[in-house]
């Protein structure tokens, strides 16, 4: 049993099924052209005949017509001996009937102006149901008209379209058994490198990323689809890379407070304490439950957005007017470094995102600039438009950040410095949610040196549409 | 210490379930624990409640389910609920289904006794027009701040502050609170528990500063209260 949900199996039997198709409309056409021209032959053949014939009709004296049949001997006219033949008068009055019609009627009753012009051609039915081709002509005799009519069987030209027909339909089956073969064959070939390729997909598993799909020849479709789907893996090994990276820091960053509140727990219970340090034992645990709920939000909002399911309420504002916002909460955390934040930009240039999200991520860069930067520096911070783009830039004055770490420290749990951040209390998802609440908006944030040393933030917003062009 | 107000709370955890009830009966409240949603609803056909504190996530119905049968069935209290969902479209369906409020978990003690305390007083008459603690006082119509019979000399922000620090007087207010009232921010937001500090800090300086009398204490790892004598 053919299993035709095979793609080769199919593609030969659309193959074979075109090219029969084809066949039979060509082995039609080659059979009305044939039978076509077979008639006009004939029809051909029964005019002269019939100019023969006139010339051997006479009236003999005693007024009947006469036909000169002794003219049958003729060997040349052998032929003829299959002619049906009748002439009448114009009204209609049966004058001669040749012996092969047997006494049957040549096309009835003569119709207005039969023959008159030229030669008329039809097709009859005699009684004895013989098919005939008819020629019918008008011809005088002694001044007087005489309708003739002349006829041939067509049985003949039937059996030869018929002879005709068969030889072409003999051809048929071989012709189909070799397309299909033909067809079979280069399907196959045609689809071995994806055989190929799904021999190797199937031993690619997710510990197994670094495999590839052969690619045998990169310019063909298939090449592509290798090619394409080459890509698709490096991608996937990358994310399984981050993902891999991601559950170690994350295990390890959700351990840190865990085994904290354990051991001190279990310290505090080794003696007896006084209230005071019982309360103090206390508060010490409950601060570390707050910087795991904090870390577990954080990521929860994350993977929420990876995975799409975040909502965002999005209305039209300032992107100035929301960098102020900032300033206006986090100010007063530069205010106790010394530190100095500057806004400047045109307040016309609007947005159209989640502000709350938004908020959060600029306000989360801020905050990283005035941890970073150092006591008494100053903190830019420039709104501007960039093409279709709201540019909010955050520039400080901190250590600038070497190229190879600039685009890591927008990785959860990343830190330049394991021991120093940790101490200035950052739960290692500042900027990693910055990314997030800004990707989500449509936006994007990267990291550039300042240019006058320290770091630049740019953080890049769809502007809204009817923000005006600077 | 008796309010004589009756509270159900329906929570399956029950050792969480037992903290809270302890908490609240700390606070003076009676308490009946309630493990499942059928357990609850035959509770408050028998009982009358003043607030019914409801877990989305009970065992075989959801709490969403049985706050449904419970208002088809006469109950008015007002319900708060407790789930660990925080979006907002979850928030949403439990407000559509006759919920008076909403609280996240994990959730601080304190939050929780604030909303309780709010549902409660929600038909007590309108604030007073001012606060006062000790040698405290704060006019809310002319938003000046004295102590001691001194003007003490505060921004907006530490009045807010301050202000809602001695609204809650006496018991403690956790930072997730005092983002969400004072700095009116709907989302955690983790640089503002930095900028609360330090406005605690400030406000301490010019609150507690120049007296012998400390007002404003820290509860290390719950938060800030404002009350006279030391926790």
């Amino acid at each position: 049993m053919l299993r035709y949900n095979n793609v080769r199996h199919r593609l030969t039997l659309w193959y074979v099924g075109v090219f029969g198709l084809m066949l039979l409309l060509f082995i039609c056409g080659a059979t009305v052209l044939e039978y076509w021209q077979l008639t006009r032959q004939l029809y051909h053949a029964e005019i002269q005949d019939i100019e023969t014939a006139e010339g051997l009709l006479a009236f003999a004296p005693d007024g009947h017509l006469v036909f000169h049949e002794e003219y049958h001997n003729h060997p040349q006219s052998l032929l003829l001996l299959d002619r049906y033949m009748e002439v009448l008068t114009p009204s209609g009055q049966v004058l001669l009937r040749n012996a092969k019609l047997q006494g049957q009627a040549l096309g009835g009753p003569p119709f207005p102006d039969e023959g008159l012009a030229s030669y008329h051609e039809r097709r009859v039915r005699l009684r004895d149901g013989t098919r005939v081709l008819l020629i019918s002509h008008i011809h005088s005799i002694e001044d007087r008209p005489l309708l003739i009519r002349l006829a041939y069987s067509s049985a003949p030209i039937e059996q030869g379209v018929l002879q005709f027909v068969v030889l072409l339909l003999l051809a048929v089956p071989p012709a189909l058994l070799f397309a299909a073969v033909a067809g079979y064959r280069m399907a196959r070939g045609a689809l071995q490198p994806l055989q190929k390729m799904a021999l190797r997909a199937e031993t690619i598993t997710a510990s197994d990323l670094g495999q590839r799909l052969p690619v045998e020849n990169p310019n063909d479709e298939l090449g592509h689809m290798a090619r394409v789907f080459n890509d698709l893996l490096q991608r996937l090994q990358n994310s399984f890379e981050i993902l891999k990276r991601f559950t170690a820091d994350a295990s390890h960053e959700l351990r840190t407070p865990l085994s904290s509140i354990r051991s001190v727990g279990e310290v505090a219970l080794q003696r007896l304490h006084t209230t005071e340090e019982y309360r103090d034992t206390i508060g010490s645990m409950l601060e570390e439950v707050t910087r795991l709920t904090e870390m577990v939000d954080g990521l929860l909002s994350i993977s929420r957005a990876d995975a799409g399911q975040f909502v965002l309420h999005r209305t039209t504002f300032s992107a100035l007017e929301l960098a102020r916002e900032v300033v206006t909460l986090l100010g007063l955390l530069a205010e106790e470094k010394g530190q100095q934040i500057q806004i400047k930009g045109d307040a016309d240039l609007t947005v159209n995102a989640d502000r709350f999200v938004l908020q959060r991520g600029v306000g989360n860069i801020v905050e990283n600039a005035i941890k970073h930067g150092p006591g008494g520096s100053r903190i830019l911070i420039l709104v501007a438009r960039t093409g279709n783009y709201v540019d909010i830039s955050v520039e400080d004055r901190g250590e600038t950040i070497p190229e190879p770490l600039r685009e890591k420290i927008f990785e959860r749990f990343f830190r330049i410095d394991a021991s120093r951040s940790r101490d200035a209390g950052g739960s290692g998802l500042g900027l990693a949610i910055a990314k997030w609440a800004i990707e989500v908006n449509g936006g994007s944030v990267s990291l550039r040196p300042g240019q006058q040393g320290g770091n630049l933030f740019l953080v890049r917003i769809p502007a809204a549409s009817e923000s005006p062009l600077t | 210490m008796t309010t004589g107000l009756n509270i159900l709370l329906v929570e399956d955890e029950r050792k969480l379930a037992e903290a809270v009830a302890e908490g609240l009966q700390g606070e003076g409240y009676d308490v009946t624990l309630s493990p499942s949603g059928e357990d609850a609803l035959s509770s408050t056909r028998r009982f009358h409640f003043d607030l019914i504190l409801l877990d989305v996530m009970l065992p075989a119905r959801s709490g969403l389910d049985v706050l449904g049968d419970m208002r088809r069935t006469g109950v008015n209290a007002p319900v708060l609920i407790l789930t660990s969902r925080d979006s907002i479209e979850d928030r949403v369906l439990g407000l559509d289904a006759g919920a008076d409020d909403y609280l996240v978990k994990p959730f601080a003690f304190a939050e929780l006794l604030a909303r309780v305390r709010a549902l409660m007083r929600r038909n007590l008459p309108a604030a007073p027009s001012s606060l006062r603690i000790a040698d405290l006082t704060l006019e809310l119509d002319g938003r000046t701040a004295t102590r001691g019979g001194r003007k003490l000399e505060l921004t907006a922000r530490e009045f807010d502050l301050l202000e809602y620090l001695l609204l809650n007087c006496g018991s403690v207010v956790s930072r997730e609170m005092l983002a969400r009232e004072v700095w009116k921010q709907v989302m955690r937001y983790t640089p503002l528990d930095n900028v609360i500090d330090v406005q605690i800090t400030r406000l301490r300086r010019k609150l507690d500063g120049d007296f012998q009398k400390k007002l404003l204490h820290t509860v290390r790892g719950v938060g800030f209260v404002l009350r006279e004598d030391e926790p």
